[in-house]
């Protein structure tokens, strides 16, 4: 059941120009900073230089990709779900003999599979240099893993804010307000305030950095799965409310 | 009194929808105020009242979309609050918008349909056959929903809410905006599915409760003005070329009364006879050759409820 209501989201992003439109887009703007991070390994003395090319092209490709998935995540989330109130199409979800639960789910895996080529194009990108350069596919795959772990948080995040009112462009914006401030809650020193642990925790670019290094640490995954089924627990609470107000 | 009681929970096992006290509030707006009805298959039952009476959020809360502010809904046996999974695999809904997918192919969107009603893989196929059959969609099934007609839509709807054959049907406002062929076609395929399920209509058009219900739950400011069955109309009124006299219309066989109406010539009130129906005195006015130039039923009980209901007539 939870596949199914995946395969529809799929099919509606492929049979409207929006997953090509996103995945067009998304592979001008990493190739032209693929071409960036490579001009700085042309020229005079490129062994010499290669040593950085590894951490240069994850921290380029994958983070502008990140940064990317923010802009986009909320925005496709807000779709899958406020998109069914919207559109009225949500009576025959929330009409099936199936748990808000498992519709959630289905709208999660959804959104994990429209990630999912987002984060390979990167990957791909840095791949095509085997053979020219000493590229480190092991660290490429853990960035990519770091990459698909955030897109996922960001589309439970984006599921949580489209449950919060039925207007897909207000839950975009409730989702970009949560996702800003989970991105720069650990940059409590330019309030003046010193830094803290536990804020510097929550901060998603924190864990991403790592996998980003080609570290894939068991306390990233822990954060990344922790927050995910909280923002997915919020939205199923509020889901089942929903009926009531 | 013991009888009494055996019989009406006799009659509550039998009953394919049961609704208790339901009550549903907006903040401090009542919806639905305390409605208390009954459905058992095979009866096809009218929801009628004017535009806000609470009609949508009744069928909303009945087809599991909405959790009442107070009042159970039981269907086939299961509580639609403590089981509402086993209660909703009974229900077949059509929204007043039917609720399609534009990208997705007539066929796709009821094999989508027919999995999310938890239908076993291997019948998928077979249901959704039948189901395009039955609403007339063999021609359309590789059409975009998106590019359908209203008509079409609608059907597709339809279809959906039918491909799992459910024992209860809920349709609100199943014909609006359709022309009328197509709401011919609605009325067939309503009372075709009378012969396996219940089903309950929607409408804020008396007519059209009239033409394909035989009972009628009338629904004004969230409260249930009226439930009892909706018979044929037994007075009728005829307005005729060359009135005779209302004894000479009184002798005929379908008749039991006849008067003149005052002020109008030619018209006269008839009741029918015992067994008569209208088509026999229709056919006894021609016969006679008095020139029959119109013929309509007189109001009924549920028809002044209506309109009182409406606003269109003082409280009698």
């Amino acid at each position: 059941m939870i596949a199914a209501i995946a395969a529809r989201d799929w099919l509606a992003a492929f049979r409207t120009p929006l997953g090509w439109v996103l995945l067009a887009a998304t592979q001008a703007i990493l190739g032209y900073v693929l071409l960036r991070v490579l001009d700085l390994f042309t020229g005079a003395e490129p062994p010499v230089r290669s040593a950085g090319l590894n951490l240069e092209l994850t921290h380029n490709l994958f983070g502008t990709a990140a940064a990317l998935l923010l802009l986009v995540v909320p925005l496709l989330a807000a779709r899958s779900l406020g998109g069914e109130l919207r559109d009225g199409t949500w009576p025959l979800l929330a009409g099936a003999p199936i748990s808000l639960g498992t519709i959630l789910l289905g709208k999660f895996l959804g959104l994990a599979l429209l990630v999912l080529p987002l984060c390979l194009l990167p990957l791909g990108l840095g791949l095509t240099l085997i053979g020219a350069a000493q590229v480190d596919p092991g660290m490429l795959l853990a960035a990519a893993l770091g990459l698909w772990l955030t897109g996922l948080l960001f589309a439970a995040v984006g599921l949580f804010a489209a449950t919060l009112t039925r207007q897909p462009v207000a839950a975009a914006v409730a989702a970009y307000g949560l996702l800003v401030l989970l991105s720069v809650v650990n940059r409590t020193e330019l309030l003046g305030a010193p830094q803290l642990g536990v804020l510097d925790w929550l901060a998603w670019s924190q864990h991403l950095f790592w996998f980003l290094a080609g570290v894939v640490r068991t306390s990233d995954l822990v954060y990344f799965v922790g927050l995910i089924a909280l923002f997915l627990a919020l939205a199923h609470r509020r889901l089942e409310n929903a009926g009531l107000d | 009194m013991a009888g009494a009681g055996t019989r009406a929970i006799v009659a509550a096992m039998d009953a394919l929808l049961m609704v208790q006290a339901l009550t549903r509030r907006f903040g401090r707006t009542p919806a639905v105020a305390g409605l208390d009805f009954r459905l058992c298959a095979g009866e096809v039952v009218g929801l009628l009242g004017p535009n806000g009476a609470g009609k949508t959020t009744c069928l909303r809360i009945l087809a599991g979309l909405l959790a009442p502010t107070s009042g159970r809904v039981v269907i086939a046996g299961h509580d639609m609050q403590h089981s509402p999974q086993r209660a909703k695999r009974h229900i077949g809904y059509l929204p007043e918008r039917p609720p399609l997918y534009p990208e997705m192919r007539v066929e796709e969107y009821l094999t989508q349909v027919a999995r999310l009603r938890g239908i076993p893989p291997g019948a998928v196929t077979r249901a959704v056959g039948r189901a395009l059959r039955r609403c007339g969609l063999d021609a359309a099934r590789r059409r975009l929903l998106g590019r359908l007609s209203k008509g079409y839509r609608q059907r597709a709807g339809l279809a959906a809410a039918l491909v799992h054959e459910p024992e209860l049907v809920i349709l609100d406002e199943p014909t609006d905006g359709l022309d009328p062929v197509q709401m011919r076609e609605v009325r067939g395929l309503i009372a075709e599915l009378a012969e396996r399920s219940a089903v309950l209509v929607s409408s804020h058009a008396l007519a059209e409760v009239q033409a394909s219900c035989r009972r009628v739950l009338v629904l004004d400011r969230g409260r249930l003005l009226h439930d009892g069955p909706l018979d044929a109309p037994r007075a009728l009124r005829v307005r005729l070329a060359r009135p005779p006299a209302p004894a000479a219309l009184a002798a005929l066989t379908s008749v039991a009364t006849a008067t003149a109406e005052a002020g109008a010539p030619g018209t006269f009130r008839v009741q029918l006879g015992a067994d008569a129906d209208a088509e026999q005195l229709a056919a006894g006015l021609v016969a006679a050759g008095w020139g029959l130039l119109e013929m309509m039923p007189e109001r009924t009980d549920v028809e002044r409820l209506f309109f009182r209901s409406v606003g269109m007539e003082a409280a009698a």
